[in-house]
């Protein structure tokens, strides 16, 4: 993922490499921590996820657009309004949730496309080696080193602002970096004993991408897009910041921040809400990208 | 080392065609061009037209590439259409500011992240590397521009300390420079500080667990202290130069939002207006840039590894 963005957002950690052995720890202690470091972030994905996606419809949350005036900047604790009103009147609990909702849409329909695309793409190379491998990943080093805040302003321009270019425009990121993660893990399954088997036994390419490359890398290429979710929560907050992701009044946790910029002084929360939602949503995608990777690399 | 170098810099021409190909394509498909952006939504369509002529964008697409690519080999990057400048002045201008950013940042990240990286790593799982691990989590997943946002409310709205946003050149005096230049820089430190610490980190504690080198400096009875710093560490400042090189894309892609939000006069800012200008000279100048100070990076890293280890040899045997 370039600039902004590739390169923006937590640098790098789509990139393959080991994590050391952890610290010898007591065996029944280091049990229950490695349940604990997949179950506890887990949860907590979980449960963000039903807040955003369920909560809004079973729950009594107002709407997050087309508040009252009248109801302006009122304080947190506000009956009704857990974290008050912004200064059009919403309410800002409902409009963190909705904004939390287009976040994760992004994210999860940008990672959903990498896996796809990039997944498919970088295990074809991989596999199939010689100037096709070549042509292919060339290709990708010219969209990683694509400053992605070019693509993304013409893709505002050009389609309008909204949640669906949004996705498109960081696909870009999201495709390539997936496809370098996937070639290597071919590479490294490619020369294995099942796989000369398979290829003895005359299967064909297709069959031999998808019955038996796929599901051996696939294990890997999920736990680095658990770790991209968070890189492109991260990024789409900063398209929005930026005016060129999902736009007011529409709610996204990237342009309510920018939006309370100027309150900073005079009503901090408008930022440090959004800002701590973002942060603990990152921070739970990291951690059970994190332990996931570990378990698997130990294994 | 002269044919690597050469090769390498081969390699990359196709990458940096590709780039500057593909920008060009995606601003000359932007509604609307320079000549309506400089006269405004009043000008009438004649008027439009005759500075579109002026400014040469009647022509079509690929001559004004090939003219852009004929000026590029003979060592020009054009004249912006909205001021009339020469972009080489205008990025030269530019490319002070970005390069101090990044300069620093990079300083701040280095200096904090190998001295925790060798704490961290002489006692894995200790009280130390509990806490840096916690931390450094924390901190890779604060996004930038937040982290951005709350220096400025604690550091420059509350606590007054710092100037919220501006730019004073170093020769006005370096302290001052310093001064408006240290909240976008640790905004853009902080993330890579952590990222930099668990990677060293890993690297370390591999280098310590799995070779014999380490065995043999134990048995020679060499202090943990100076096993670590001597004999483990030097091994494992490549895999650092490899991601600070592999980052340098993300860094300046992240210059350009903390430019934007502190008012830093650099090149992430002179592109995101020139984009909105349409001002394709300059924003084709800062890509192309941008693209070659990836490239560079790269190559320095795969220099700085021939320099420090003596068992690479770049040339006909390894490449």
């Amino acid at each position: 993922m370039a600039v902004p963005p590739t390169e923006t957002a937590v640098p790098g950690v789509l990139e393959p490499t080991a994590l050391g052995p952890s610290a010898a720890l007591g065996a029944r202690f280091g049990r229950l921590r490695a349940i604990g470091g997949i179950w506890l972030p887990a949860f907590l994905v979980a449960a963000i996820l039903f807040l955003c996606f369920l909560w809004p419809i079973i729950g009594p949350v107002p709407a997050p657009t087309g508040g009252s005036i009248l109801n302006s900047n009122l304080p947190s604790f506000s009956p009704g309004h857990l974290f008050g009103t912004d200064i059009n009147g919403n309410d800002e609990w409902s409009r963190l949730l909705y904004g939390g909702r287009a976040s994760l849409e992004v994210s999860i329909a940008v990672t959903a496309i990498g896996l796809l695309l990039g997944g498919l793409l970088g295990a074809f190379a991989g596999y199939i080696g010689g100037w096709r491998e070549g042509v292919i990943m060339r290709l990708f080093d010219v969209l990683i080193a694509f400053p992605a805040l070019v693509l993304a302003v013409a893709i505002a321009e050009r389609l309008g602002p909204g949640e669906v270019h949004t996705i498109w425009a960081l696909s870009f990121f999201s495709v390539p970096a997936l496809a370098r993660i996937a070639r290597a893990a071919t590479l490294r399954v490619r020369e294995q004993n099942y796989i000369v088997a398979a290829g003895l036994s005359g299967t064909g390419h297709t069959r031999m991408l998808l019955r038996h490359i796929m599901p051996n890398i696939l294990p890997e290429l999920m736990t680095f897009a658990l770790l991209g979710m968070g890189i492109v929560i991260v990024l789409e907050g900063a398209l929005s910041f930026l005016g060129l992701g999902i736009q007011a009044p529409t709610p996204s946790w990237g342009n309510m921040i920018a939006s309370g910029q100027g309150l900073l002084s005079a009503q901090p929360k408008f930022v440090l809400l959004p800002s701590a939602a973002l942060f603990i949503t990152v921070v739970c995608f990291n951690l059970l990208g994190e332990s996931l990777r570990a378990r698997w690399s130990a294994q | 080392m002269l044919r690597f170098l050469g090769r390498r810099l081969l390699l990359a021409i196709p990458v940096l065609w590709g780039v500057t190909f593909l920008t060009f394509l995606v601003i000359n498909h932007l509604p609307g061009n320079a000549a309506q952006e400089l006269l405004g939504i009043n000008a009438t369509p004649q008027q439009v037209h005759e500075l579109s002529v002026q400014l040469g964008l009647d022509k079509p697409l690929l001559t004004r590439y090939v003219n852009w690519l004929h000026d590029l080999v003979t060592g020009s990057l054009g004249h912006s259409l909205a001021s009339g400048q020469s972009v080489t002045s205008i990025l030269g201008a530019d490319l002070p500011v970005t390069f101090e950013l990044v300069a620093f940042a990079l300083l701040i990240a280095l200096v904090f992240a190998v001295p925790t990286a060798l704490l961290s790593a002489r006692r894995p799982g200790g009280v130390f590397d509990r806490v840096a691990m916690v931390f450094s989590m924390a901190g890779l997943s604060i996004a930038n521009y937040v982290l951005a946002l709350i220096l400025v409310y604690v550091f420059a709205v509350k606590l007054n300390w710092l100037p919220a946003l501006g730019w004073v050149p170093p020769d006005h005096g370096f302290g001052t420079n310093i001064k408006y230049l240290i909240m976008p820089a640790v905004s853009i430190a902080l993330s890579l500080l952590c990222f930099y610490t668990r990677q060293l980190r890993a690297d370390l504690i591999q280098q310590l667990h799995g070779e014999d080198y380490v065995t043999t400096a134990r048995a020679k009875g060499a202090g943990a202290w100076r096993v670590i710093t001597r004999h483990a560490l030097r091994n494992s400042v490549f895999g650092l130069i490899t991601t600070v090189a592999l980052n340098f894309g993300t860094l300046l892609g992240v210059t350009v939002i903390i430019e934007e939000i502190f008012g830093l006069p650099g090149i992430g800012h002179e592109l995101l207006s020139a984009i909105n200008q349409r001002d394709v000279p300059v924003v084709e100048g800062a890509v192309f840039v941008f693209a070659l100070m990836v490239i560079l990076a790269n190559l320095i890293a795969d220099l700085l590894y021939a320099a420090l280890d003596p068992r690479v040899k770049y040339g006909s045997a390894t490449n």
